[in-house]
């Protein structure tokens, strides 16, 4: 900035798009930012703007100082110390609406510049959805635009032209970008932070108390997708194992040895590309928080991202704060099975002493019935499925003995009850069982290429010990309502019109509108592709990709690549520059013949005086070149006919200019 | 130590910039670098690369590298903003001291350039808009404290269009001066007063025989006018006395023995104000020139010009506006 400059204001035009794109960066934040946040900074804009066309008066010094400290309370309280990049990124918001008034200066208006472009930054580590990322991309544009404005406000169409310069530098420079993005080495973390606050995310929980997943229910975000090598499973196989519930304590279910809280830190977000083999399956998951991966049963992990745990889980090993991506291939279920220890068998059978007596007295004389644990199973299940046990979404509360009052009076539930009731059963009988949560089902993606998981997709089921053939499946929810496991809580639920009952947005509520149906499938499969393709784009996928290429290139290659890939492109930018100087200098033909002239007149040592008419520098060169003093003459009256004649210059003309020039040059 | 560096690139830069009265600005005289704020815009990608690299972020390496292949592709802008200005001194001004001396340029582009600056003097740059509908003329100011030719200070020609997160720039160093006139000091006595001091011997004894006779002007004194030869013949003759000091008409640099050579210029700068003000015809008188007498601003001009200029060396070429006709052709010449 000039002295001049850095004193002046900051034109209006300018301002509106600095403003403007300070709304569009809040739009992805706004479910993260505290309320009061977003409304303080949306009156400190306005107020910026107003102080702009004079209508209010920019506060002074000290105002401005009580609103600082009146904010930063504010923020202060509501973060209560916690130090996350969720919390550095509110308050990086609150520094952005606080600038606004002491915005004055063309200096300021760079200050606020590079603010918003590093929130599109911080944007993108919570938003990276198609959509966001095109909402990011323009706010960022939107800035640039303003810069043009701030640097040419006088310019006529100051806007248009800056829209159109920046299109065409985009255009320019897409390949460079396309290219750096590729091929830009992806390194492994320098240094952690967490990401967020441990703030509730809708998904599954480590425990389950009844009604837990029917809240999950009401939910249609996604939970996570998955694309298969070979062909899609049958929906009565899709069983997502996530957690295994080992302990009962008459209220509620939970894990025995919950994880091990983990440091927070970065998880390996990349399960790298290559064909899928057909027993294998790439699953992309939501970020949940935590370190549970979902799996089909029987399967083995292919990504390094992920590890078995010895319950046939799967762990990675930081909590998935951001989109993750992993592999796993199906394998045949293990022939020879091991005993259970003593260990375990114990806490697979562990009940609490009291409660519930009418649900062990009916697995009491259930297991006098049936000696083998099979035809015990097969007895709950029938039961089940003969009386009228209803599966509803509302069921009434059920406080004390939550077992005995679902069995025998109510027998009404969701899967968490059911699933409950079934295990306990099962464990008073003594047989070893465990609840287990995941999902189950999922529907088609567009062209049913991939599969979509949501939260209302969220179960709980149980497996049963049998000696020959170790841990079992065993879904009490299959038997009541087998529609809930053939096409999903939609058609379960139909009669009762509980199906999301609370989201009227989402389009997965209308998904019986064909068209809506059309455009979330046709958005979701854009949102997948971007997510696995640019989003994913990191070190697993980049040395798969980079394998394919000949050179084996290293991390160490790629950065020199990218380095060498920079330098070209200013080189390339640098000689176009100078071959459109060089060769279309003037569009006039003439000129660029009367230039050649003055070339040739300055190579043979004349000194051709500036402002000159032609015919005096025909006089000047004829003086010099005493021999060809005529064709000097010739051609400056040539050129004088061209711009001063009355008649047309013809092509003739400038073929006899072109050959005086030849002449001249021998 | 950086007073060298900043002197010997100085030199540098001089050299490759030769002092003209026009420049058309190209790839071997304009020089580019990140504007403060590019700087900070380079450490905010660097920053904004770390923070992708440590969240493994892709979108943020996207956004990085947009922003940062638009950096390079704004050096090209920039630069094009003003490597297609030509500009041209049109005429260099004179003044006295203390008052500016007004250059007048005109910038002529075949293609559009915005907000380009130019400023000899840091304190009053001017900015301008420039493109193929025409072109745009500029003036721009110094002042001197001492009578002779004076060089406008070297014109930083700079830009940073669009984004402002470059500087291209350039210098012009103009081979033309301006001038400077002699301070003026009024005399402590009109040495070409109406009556004849003792200091200003007078010849004027009216001895047509070493008068030379030339015919009358408009301007001339009617006291002057032979008018026996205009009864006699009817020609309005005039008769010019050698050595006429002590003349009221001429302004004589030799009417001041005694002062320095600067001081009698100031004197003289004050007689031809004073004449010129009160409308009367004067002649000036100096070593080796002579100005016939005469009134009028141009007039006036020419022996202000003279007094600047007496014993200084000025280059042949002054570029003045009645050359400016043939602009157009000039425009590749530089």
């Amino acid at each position: 900035m000039t002295e001049a400059s850095s004193k002046s204001t900051i034109p209006s035009k300018a301002l509106v798009w600095l403003l403007v794109s300070f709304g569009l960066l809040l739009i992805p934040q706004w479910d993260r930012l505290p309320p009061w946040l977003i409304a303080a900074c949306s009156v400190l804009a306005l107020w910026r703007w107003l102080g702009q066309s004079g209508r209010l008066s920019l506060p002074g010094r000290w105002l401005r100082l009580v609103i600082m400290l009146g904010l930063m309370g504010a923020y202060v309280a509501t973060v209560h110390g916690r130090f996350t990049v969720e919390t550095a990124a509110s308050f990086f918001v609150l520094a952005v609406g606080l600038k606004w008034l002491e915005t004055r200066t063309p200096r300021d208006f760079y200050v606020l510049f590079f603010i918003l472009c590093y929130l599109a930054a911080v944007n993108f580590l919570f938003q990276q959805g198609v959509l966001w990322s095109v909402l990011n991309l323009a706010a960022t544009f939107v800035l640039l635009v303003g810069l043009q404005v701030l640097n040419a406000p006088q310019a006529p169409n100051a806007l248009k032209a800056g829209w159109k310069r920046l299109g065409g530098l985009l255009l320019k420079t897409l390949p460079l970008v396309v290219l750096l993005f590729i091929f830009f080495p992806r390194m492994a973390p320098l240094w952690s932070v967490p990401l967020v606050s441990g703030q509730a995310k809708t998904g599954l929980s480590d425990q389950m108390e009844p009604g837990s997943i029917s809240s999950l229910a009401q939910s249609s975000e996604r939970a996570f997708r998955v694309t298969f090598g070979g062909a899609m499973p049958p929906p009565r196989e899709r069983y997502w194992r996530a957690l295994i519930l080992d302990r009962f304590d008459g209220g509620k279910w939970e894990q025995w040895q919950p994880d091990a809280r983990q440091p927070a830190g970065r998880v390996l977000s990349d399960g790298g590309v290559g064909a899928l083999k057909p027993n294998e399956y790439d699953i992309l998951m939501e970020p949940t928080y935590q370190r549970w991966a979902f799996a089909l049963d029987d399967s083995r992990a292919v990504s390094r991202n992920v590890e078995e745990t010895a319950n046939g889980l799967f762990r990675f090993r930081r909590p998935a704060d951001t989109a993750v991506r992993y592999r796993l291939a199906r394998t045949n279920p293990e022939s020879n099975v091991q005993a259970l220890s003593q260990l375990d068998r114990q806490r697979y059978l562990h009940l609490p002493p009291k409660g519930n007596p009418r649900a062990r007295a009916l697995a009491q004389s259930l297991r006098q019935e049936h000696d083998s644990d099979r035809r015990f199973v097969n007895a709950i299940l029938q039961r089940f499925r003969n009386q009228a046990y209803f599966y509803t979404l509302r069921p009434p509360k059920m406080p004390d003995n939550s077992i005995d009052t679902l069995l025998f009076e109510v027998k009404r539930g969701f899967c968490a009850h059911y699933a409950s009731a079934t295990a306990f059963l099962l464990r008073a009988a003594g047989i070893p069982a465990r609840i287990v949560m995941g999902y189950q089902g999922g529907s088609p993606g567009e062209d049913g290429r991939y599969l979509i998981v949501r939260q209302y997709d969220a179960h709980a089921w149980v497996e049963a010990w049998l000696p020959d053939r170790g841990w079992v499946r065993v879904d009490p929810t299959a038997a009541i309502s087998p529609a809930r496991i053939e096409s999903g809580l939609r058609e379960a639920v139909a009669d009762e019109g509980s199906f999301l009952e609370n989201e009227w947005v989402s389009p997965a509520k209308y998904g019986d509108i064909a068209l809506v149906q059309w455009m979330s499938l046709k958005l979701d499969a854009i949102n997948y592709q971007w997510q696995r393709w640019v989003v994913g784009y990191q070190g697993q996928t980049q040395m798969n990709l980079m394998s394919h290429l000949p050179g084996n290139l290293s991390l160490r290659d790629l950065g020199y690549l990218s380095a060498g890939l920079v330098g070209v492109a200013v080189l390339l930018a640098a000689a176009w520059s100078l071959w459109r100087q060089r060769s279309g200098q003037s569009a006039d033909p003439v000129q660029r013949l009367f230039n050649d002239w003055l070339r040739l007149l300055r190579r043979q040592g004349m000194e051709p005086r500036p402002a000159r008419t032609p015919l005096e520098l025909a006089a000047q060169a004829a003086k010099a070149d005493p021999e060809r003093a005529r064709m000097h003459l010739a051609f400056a009256r040539a050129v004088n006919n061209h711009y001063y004649g009355s008649g047309s210059f013809t092509p003739e003309d400038r073929r006899r200019l072109r050959f005086l020039l030849r002449q001249l040059r021998r | 130590m950086i007073k060298s560096l900043r002197q010997r690139w100085r030199r540098w830069v001089n050299r490759r910039i030769p002092r003209a009265d026009e420049q058309t600005f190209t790839q071997n005289n304009i020089f580019i670098l990140p504007s403060g704020a590019g700087v900070v815009f380079g450490a905010l990608l660097v920053i904004m690369l770390l923070t992708g690299i440590n969240y493994q972020n892709s979108l943020i390496y996207l956004l990085t590298f947009v922003l940062g292949a638009i950096f390079v592709a704004a050096m090209h802008q920039t630069h094009r903003n003003l490597a297609c200005i030509q500009l041209a001194l049109v005429s260099a001004g004179e003044a006295y001291p203390g008052s500016p001396i007004v250059f007048r340029l005109r910038a002529s582009a075949k293609q559009q350039s915005f907000s380009v600056l130019l400023q000899s003097d840091p304190a009053s740059p001017v900015r301008i808009d420039v493109g193929p509908d025409g072109p745009v003329e500029l003036e721009l100011t110094t002042t001197a404290r001492r009578r002779g030719p004076v060089l406008l200070p070297d014109i930083r020609v700079e830009t940073r269009f669009p984004f402002g997160l470059l500087t291209a720039w350039s210098w012009m160093r103009l081979r033309s001066p301006g001038l400077c006139y002699p301070k003026p000091v009024t005399p402590p006595y009109d040495a070409g007063g109406d009556d004849d001091g003792d200091t200003a011997p007078s010849k004027k004894a009216a001895d047509p025989d070493h008068a030379d006779i030339r015919p009358w002007r408009q301007g001339d004194l009617s006291q002057r006018v032979l008018w026996k030869r205009y009864a006699r013949t009817g020609d309005m003759v005039i008769a010019e006395w050698e050595g006429e000091q002590g003349n009221p008409v001429w302004l004589d640099f030799d009417a001041f023995p005694g002062a320095d050579r600067e001081l009698r210029l100031s004197y003289l700068a004050a007689l031809v104000e004073a004449r010129s003000h009160t409308h009367q015809p004067y002649g000036l008188r100096l070593p080796g020139l002579k100005i016939d007498p005469d009134a009028g601003p141009v007039h006036r001009q020419q022996c202000l010009h003279a007094l600047g200029t007496f014993g200084f060396e000025i280059p042949a070429t002054r570029v003045d506006s009645g050359a400016s006709g043939s602009a157009q052709y000039a425009g590749g010449a530089a």
